[in-house]
Parts: C-alpha cells; structure tokens; sequence
C-alpha cells in the first residue's frame, strides 16, 4: 500500500492546484483567451480526480477491471453531454 | 391430465424416455440434457429433499405464514413476490387499456363515452408507465430472481436484504401511483412525460406529482437491484461457469442489468429535475429559453431506448432457453447470439435520438442516428435467423411454453420490420403521432410480454412444484394470439388515427371497432391463465425435478420447488458437468447423493459450451471440456484462486428474515406521499398542507430509523467466491457492489452536469452568466472538502494500525469538515437568497441551485454515515476489519471527484 508521506503530498497538490485555478481566473486570463483557460481549469480538475481516484480510491492498485467499469459510466455521461449538445449547435 | 398427455412424453416413446433416464452404472441422471449451458442438469434423485414445508430455519416461517412475505429475503420468495405483484399491475395497466379501448368502440367528442377527456388522458399515460416499468420489467426479473442464481449456482443473491428492499420499494413506488389517481387526477401528460406538458402549469395536480415521485421510486428500486444483480452474477457463479458457459436466459439478464445500471441513471436525473421543477420551483423544463423541453427528450430517450431492450433481452433469453429445450437443440450459433446481445447492449447507448427526428435537432445528428438504428437492427437479425434455424434442426415440441415464446417471435419479426419505417428520418416525418407508432412497439414491447408469458408456463413447475394444465394452457395461447393480432393489426390499417387521441376519422370505425373486440379477447385469455394456474397449485399433478424431456440448465437438476438454499453442497461445474461439492472442508469430493452428472458422458465428450438434448454426441460446435485448453486453463484458474469455496458460511446456513427492507420502504412511501403536496418549495397552508408535512416528518423518521436498524441487524449473507468472478476476483462483494453503485452515481452526476452543459450551450456558452459572484466561497468548499477526504483516508491508516484513537479523531475531522462545507455553502445560498437570486429566478440559478444541491445532498447523506461510523468506532468496531471505513472512503472520494469539476463549472468558468 502507499505510505501516509504519499497521500499527504498528494493532498498539497490537491490543495495547491484548486488553488491555480482561482488564480487563472484572478489573473485575467479567462477574460484574455477564454478557452485557453478553459483548457487549463478543466485540465486540472481532471488531473486532481485522477489523484484522488488513483491514490485515494486506490484504483491502482485495485484490478483494472474497477477502472474500466468507471470508464463505463464516464463514457455514458459524455456520449450524453456530447451529443446532445452537439445537437442543437 | 393424464400421464399420457405429460409434456415430458414427448419424444420417440416412453420406454426410449425411460431409457435415458436409466445410466448404464445405475447412478442416476436425467434424459440427455447434455450440458448446454455450463454443463449437465442432472437428476434429482437421490438429492436430499427439502420441501419448503419443513424449513424451520434459524426461526424463518414457513410459506403458509403470511409473516414470511413480510421477512423473507430469499431470492426464490422475492422472485415469486415479483411475478404476483407485476401480474397485478399487468391487470391494472390492462383495465385501462381496455377503458381506453371502449371509449375508442366510436369516434367521440370530448365528454362522449365512459371515459371524460382528461380520464382519457390519464388512462394513456398511466397505462404506459404500469405496463412498462411496473409490470413489463418486474415480471421479467421475478423469474431473473427465482431462475438465475440456480444458473449460477448460488443460494441466494449477494445482498439479500437488497434484494427484498428493491421488492418492497417496487411495490410501494406502485402503490404511490395507484394513490395518484386520488390526489385530484394522476398524470396526464403521456408516459413519455414530455416537457413542458410534464410541469405543473399544464398538469397542475398533485396527483401528477405524485405519479412522478412514484417512477422515482421505483428507478431507485431498480438500482439497488441493479448493483445486487451485477455483484451476484460477477462474482458468485460456481466454480467452471465462465461467461461463455452462463445459461442464456442468465446471459440475458447480465445484459439487462448493465444496461439497466446506466439507462436507469440517466433516467433518475431526469426525474430528480423534473421533480425539483413541480415541487421546488427550479426552471429546467418550463425554460422559454432555449433547451428546456429539448433536454428532456434527451434525458428521457437516452435512458427510453436502452429501455427498450431492458424491457425485450429477457424475453430473447426466455425464447433461447424454451427454444433449445422444446426443440431438444442447442441453439443454432450461440455464440454469435450471445455476440449479438452484446453488441445491441452496448449499441442502444447511441441510438436514442430516432425517437427525436421532428424535434430542432440539427440534421447531422438525425442522419448519424439514423444510421446507428439501422445498424441496431443488424445484431436482431442474426438472433431471429439463429432461433428459427434451431427449429428447424431440432425437433418441436409444440407445449404451451414453446407456443408462447415461438409465438413472440413471429410477432417481434412484425414489430421489428414496422420499426425500420421509423428509423428512417424522412418516414418518420409521416409516421411520428400516428398509430403506427403504436402498433409497431406493441408488436414489439407486447412480443416480450409473450416471450414471457411463456416463461412463467415453462417455470411454474419449478416454482410451484405442480404442472398447470396443458389444454387449457394451449387455449390460452390460441386466445392470446388471435386477440393480439385483432387488437393491433388493425392498427396497422388505420394507421393515420392521431395517437393518445380519442377523437379519429369516422371512416376507420369499422377497424376501431376490431381493434376493441380484440383487446378483450386478449384481456379474456389472461382469465384463462389465471384459472389455470391457480387451479392447477391445487388439482395440478406433481412435478419432478424436470418436466421437460431437454432441460439443461442448472434449476432442473433440483427438486421443484427447490429446497430453501437450493443445493446440497457447493456447486460446481468443474469438471464440466453439475456437481456438488462437500460443504465440509471444501474439499472437491462430492458430497453423498450430490452427484447428479450424467454418468455416461464421464468419458470424455462432455459439452460444456454446447452440447444437444439428443443423447451421447455432442454436435454442432458444443466444446468438449477435455479437449478445451481454455476451458481446462479456466478451470484450473478457477481452483487456484478459490480452494478454499467450501469454507464460505460453515457452520451456518445464511440468514433469511429481515423485516427492515419492508420498513426502509414504508418510510420511503411515506415521505414521498408527503412531498408530493409541495409546490414551488412549501406546503399549501391549511389542514392538507400540513397533513402532507406531517406525512413527509413521519416518513423521513421512519425510513431513518429503518435504516439504522438495518444498518445494526446481525445478517449472515454470502460473501463467496464460489468458482468464477470475473472479472472482479479478489474484491469482496459489497466493495465491488459500492463501486457498481458509483458507477452509475457517475451517470447521475453525469446527467446532471450533462444537463447543465447542454442548457448552457443551448443559450450560448460564453453569454451564460455565472451564479455566483465570488470564487472564493466555492474553493474555500473545495479546501474542506479536498482535506476530508485526506481524513478519511486518515481514519482507514489508523484502522489498519488498530489504533481506536486515530479512527475516531480522524471520523469526527471529516465529520466536522463536512459540516464546515455545508455551513460555508449555506451562508452562499443565504447570500443570493437576499441578492434575488431564487431557484425559479432564471434556468442558471436553478441549474447552480439544483446541481450543487444534489452534491450537498450526497454531502449530507455521507455525514449521516460518517456519524454512524463514528459511533460504531467508539464501540470499538473496524479495528479488526476496516472494510466498512474503506467503502465509505470510497463513497466520500468520489463526492470530492464530483466537486472538483463543479467547483470550476459553477463557478469560474
């Protein structure tokens, strides 16, 4: 299993990049180049779910098999979100 | 009925029959039933009985008991709560269609006729919703309860109380929306429910607010069975039944419940929203903005169409199960079938906008959905060819169940033909709101009614243990058929006549007229169903284990009905044919009398995959166990990993009786009954209003208190493995059951947030204003929440250290961070509240309002849990096993995943 040490760091980088992205905001950079920021907000959300689903839901180190039934539901909800949005552009 | 007119005598003679049932070395073993699916389905004689007359068991009440309905969480007494309770919805749905049926002997102004023009309306709608959710899929999974842990050789589901709280939940949802129709008029808005007829400014009774709250329930029941399903057929099936072996009927099931898991998703999304829009006041639906009734046909055809098949696949496994055993063959590529099933489960994800081609979709979209209709139909196409051509290389036995299920195919082939017309954009620009539309999916929907109704013929010996009447059951068939076809032929022949509409031209009268006569011959055969069956419980003859000549599977190889834990050992098919394994020890000896193979095949040409009713060969593809690396190398596997089967639940038989389920679910119904007098977020003032308060607090007592209690109660389940869990080896069931109901929690928060995004992009993205004013309230939330997380994952280090200290100083961290998160979210709302800003103020308040409530909800429901564990932690508990801590580390990391993308979609972006 992962050392307490682990999980701790990986805290102060959940904690930091729920931070930049408020800072991405601050600075102006949503009003500058909207999508660009878009891009990086969700970018870093994407990547602290991962941390937590990975370390914290100990998804690693469990059979894959409880990756790819998450995948599952994820992939459902954007062919969803996709598509339908797709559908009225 | 004689012994001579005996469904079992059917083939080259009695004394060729008796034949087979006599093995050369005396052991005993049934007619050739060789294996189909999973291996041989033996004989029974020499199994130690136990009639469910004398199962005194650990204080659990005989049949005869009406206690034991209230109690009882065995899958086989659930199994037959399911198919009497849907049989009653079967009879509710059916009076309203026949109401509907007179009303429409003539073409009649508003008023004219028995029925008023909004009883009309009503009948419609709720005629659809019971036939579909209330009495279509719960007679289906009445026999996927009794039947399907047989098949896999389990004793029960993995969470048996589950299994009785779906039941009590599907029947109280039923209950609330028989209430509906007396709380001023059920819903009238069809059963598709569409917006904006489905809001309170059109269909303005409480009753209709009920009727939703109702569906509500019962998606809710299907979940929890969902994930019960999913956790018993994955991980508890004997030892040797690999999926590729899984009786079809079982195969269907599987397929079902998948789909189920994420359809019924998206579907409790929709309803949670439409249910905020009549009872809180939120704005989805009524939007004049762009999108509002547009989403809800997405909602609703995204979960409507995989319905579909959640609705048929058990069907198609009742006709390949019946199809195999009154044919006496293997079904004819099984495994491209199998493949086919696969392939529709997974393709009724992307088909759902057909059922949208005259909304303002863009054409792009309706032709790629055109095209993967089309290619829907495909998988179909290869399942009819595969089950007409085992007729014709076996030989029929026409007996009532066969009647039925060869009887839904010919009427599925009609249904399926007719519904190509639709798939097509520009046929369907004629053919949208006209009675082909209903003709074609009662063709198709009321096919898998047929499959199944052949289904309880073909089981009802099993469950009962008597033979209902042959005859009878044949003008049962003759009746059905002919009052089908009158009924929905015509249909067909008028089918201009505006649907849910009773006024139509005059001209077709003479066809409306066929039409009705039809229905009641319909609904008349079903009197004959009743009749025979319940008669023949008392006056019927004896069943055997097996009453037909070519069963196969597992459930014919016990006595009927089977004895309360099914089997007398550890199943197994491991050496590729059923056996039973000693409890004791859970060594691979068979226990005394347990051993039911087929004491000729020991030779070496068991089928395992395949194999044919017809004695001694196994023909066409039926995989021979010992010659079959991959199945000796599963096998192997199968032992390695699970020596130890045997030592599961020693020394006690699993518990049974649990009065909780039934508890847990009053309170549900309670405070569901209650709520649905809200509007626009209070009760009316007055004596109603606050019975319906009143209502809703002694609900919610209740239901918590239930589940405290059922939290607390002592309940031996089974935990197995028994042989096969793919693919979740080495996860305990309720840890893979948890992450069954995340996934699809990730569907519901999918929807919602898919629900947000498509209003956004509908009124134009980066013109959408953003709720609230200030970051800042939601990444000091985040903080919190981010840090909670960290403490739970504190709380299970310390549990795994046995340290008492550390588990409850970590659990009352996390609890107290929780309640910070939702104390700083209630000082935001508070805030807008006296900005303005309302649920109903505009669709962005009320997408924020509603998605970030439906998080604080599960935030709330996490703290509720938390102070549970933080008792039981004191108690001293989860020192030993941190099993409990973990999967609620589970649930409460997966609120903070969901948060991380809210945090920035609600408020920065």
């Amino acid at each position: 299993m992962v050392s307490t040490k682990l999980y701790a760091a990986i805290y102060v980088v959940l904690f930091v990049f729920a931070t930049v992205q408020v800072v991405v905001e601050e600075i102006g950079l949503l009003e500058e180049a909207y999508w660009l920021a878009f891009g990086l907000i969700i970018a870093l959300s994407l990547i602290k779910a991962l941390f937590v689903a990975g370390y914290y839901q100990h998804l690693r180190y469990e059979p894959r098999s409880l990756t790819y039934l998450l995948l599952g539901g994820l992939l459902a909800a954007l062919a969803l979100t996709i598509a339908s949005s797709y559908s009225v552009t | 009925m004689t012994h001579d007119d005996h469904p079992r005598d059917d083939g080259p003679g009695q004394a060729a029959a008796d034949e087979r049932t006599k093995p050369d070395d005396g052991s005993p073993r049934t007619d050739g039933g060789r294996a189909t699916d999973g291996g041989h389905a033996g004989a029974t004689g020499e199994l130690p009985a136990t009639g469910p007359a004398e199962e005194e068991h650990h204080g659990f009440p005989p049949m005869s008991s009406v206690k034991r309905w209230f109690v009882t969480t065995n899958h086989k007494d659930v199994g037959i709560l399911y198919i009497v309770t849907s049989l009653l919805f079967l009879v509710f749905g059916g009076v309203l269609a026949l109401l509907m049926r007179v009303q429409l002997w003539a073409p009649r102004a508003a008023g004219e006729g028995i029925l008023s023009a909004l009883a009309y309306n009503q009948s419609v709608s709720i005629h659809g919703l019971i036939m579909v959710f209330w009495f279509l899929s719960p007679f289906a999974f009445g026999f996927a309860n009794y039947v399907v842990p047989l098949q896999i050789g389990a004793k029960d589901l993995a969470f048996p109380r589950l299994n009785a709280l779906s039941y009590w939940l599907y029947l109280f949802s039923g209950l609330l929306l028989g209430i509906s129709f007396f709380q001023g008029g059920s819903f009238a808005g069809g059963w598709t429910m569409y917006a904006p007829l489905n809001i309170p400014a059109y269909t303005p009774s409480i009753g209709a607010s009920t009727a939703i709250l109702a569906l509500l329930l019962f998606v809710v029941s299907v979940t929890v069975s969902s994930v019960n399903f999913l956790t018993s057929m994955h991980r508890m099936r004997a030892e040797g039944l690999t999926l590729r072996k899984l009786p079809l009927f079982t195969w269907s099931i599987l397929l079902t419940v998948w789909m189920m898991l994420f359809a019924f998703a998206a579907l409790l999304a929709a309803l949670m929203i439409l249910s905020a829009d009549r009872l809180a006041g939120t704005t989805y639906f009524a939007a004049a903005d762009a999108g509002g009734s547009l989403l809800w046909t997405h909602l609703f055809w995204f979960f409507g169409h995989p319905e579909v098949y959640i609705v048929f696949f058990p069907a198609l496994g009742v006709m390949a199960e019946t199809f195999q055993t009154f044919t006496g063959r293997r079904l004819v590529g099984r495994k491209w079938f199998i493949a086919s099933m696969l392939l529709v489960a997974l393709q009724s994800f992307v088909v759902w906008m057909h059922h949208m081609f005259l909304t303002s979709i863009n054409l792009q979209i309706k032709t790629l959905f055109m095209a993967t209709t089309i290619g829907i139909s495909l998988p179909f196409d290869l399942m009819v060819f595969s089950l007409i051509y085992t007729t014709i290389k076996g030989r029929i036995r026409f007996l009532t169940p066969f009647l039925f299920s060869f009887g839904a195919l010919l009427l599925f082939i009609i249904g399926g033909i007719t519904g190509v017309f639709l798939g097509a954009v520009v046929l369907d620009y004629e053919f949208r709101g006209t009675y082909w539309v209903v003709a074609h999916f009662h063709y198709v929907m009321v096919a898998g009614v047929t499959a199944l109704i052949g289904g309880l013929y073909y089981w009802y010996p099993k469950i009962t243990g008597k033979m209902y009447d042959e005859f009878l059951g044949k003008v049962h068939f003759a009746l059905y058929f002919v009052g089908f076809n009158l009924l929905y032929f015509p249909m067909f022949v008028v089918w201009e006549t505006p649907r849910r509409v009773f006024e139509y031209d005059p001209a077709f009268a003479p066809w409306h007229k066929v039409a009705t006569v039809g229905g009641f011959v319909l609904g008349a055969s079903f009197l004959v169903m009743f009749y025979n069956l319940y008669t023949s419980l008392w006056a019927g003859e004896d069943a055997d284990s097996s009453p037909w000549a070519h069963s196969t599977t597992a459930e014919w190889a016990i006595p009927s009905p089977p004895p309360l834990e099914n089997y007398p050992g550890i199943p197994s098919y491991g050496d590729g044919s059923l056996s039973f394994l000693d409890r004791l020890g859970g060594s691979d000896r068979a226990a005394d009398g347990g051993e039911v193979t087929d004491g000729v095949d020991v030779a070496g040409d068991h089928a395992t995959d395949g194999g044919v009713a017809d004695d001694r060969r196994a023909t066409d593809g039926g995989t021979v166990a010992t010659a079959d690396p991959a199945t000796a190398v599963e096998r192997a596997g199968g032992k390695s990993h699970e020596h130890d089967a045997g030592d599961h639940g020693e020394g006690h038989g699993p518990s049974h009786a649990s009065i909780w389920p039934f508890a847990v679910s009053v309170g549900a119904f309670l405070t569901l009954l209650g709520l649905s007098g809200l509007q626009e977020g209070a009760f009316a003032p007055g004596l109603e209003g606050g019975l319906y308060m009143a209502l809703t607090g002694v609900g919610f007592l209740v239901g918590m208190a239930s589940l405290v209690a059922f939290g607390r109660e002592r309940f031996h389940g089974l935990e197995g493995p028994f042989g096969e869990s793919w693919p979740f080896e080495g996860i305990e069931n309720t840890k893979t059951g948890v992450w069954i109901f995340l996934a699809s929690d990730v569907v519901l928060f999918g929807a919602f947030i898919g629900s947000y995004v498509f209003m956004r992009v509908a009124s134009g993205w980066t013109t959408w204003e953003i709720v609230p004013g200030d970051p800042l309230p939601g990444l000091m939330n985040t903080y919190l929440l981010l840090t909670s997380s960290f403490t739970v994952v504190l709380a299970l280090v310390a549990a795994e250290k046995g340290s008492r200290g550390g588990v409850i100083a970590s659990l009352l961290t996390t609890f107290l961070l929780g309640v910070g998160f939702l104390f700083n979210k209630g000082i935001e709302w508070d805030h807008l509240f006296h900005e303005g800003l309302w649920l109903d103020t505009n669709v962005q308040a009320s997408t924020f309002f509603l998605t970030t409530g439906l998080h604080a909800g599960h935030v709330i429901a996490g703290l509720i849990v938390t102070l549970y564990l933080i008792v039981r932690a004191w108690q001293g508990a989860y020192l030993e096993d941190s099993g409990s801590i973990e999967y609620f580390g589970l649930y409460w990391h997966f609120v903070d995943i969901v948060w991380l993308f809210l945090f920035p979609l609600f408020y920065i972006l």
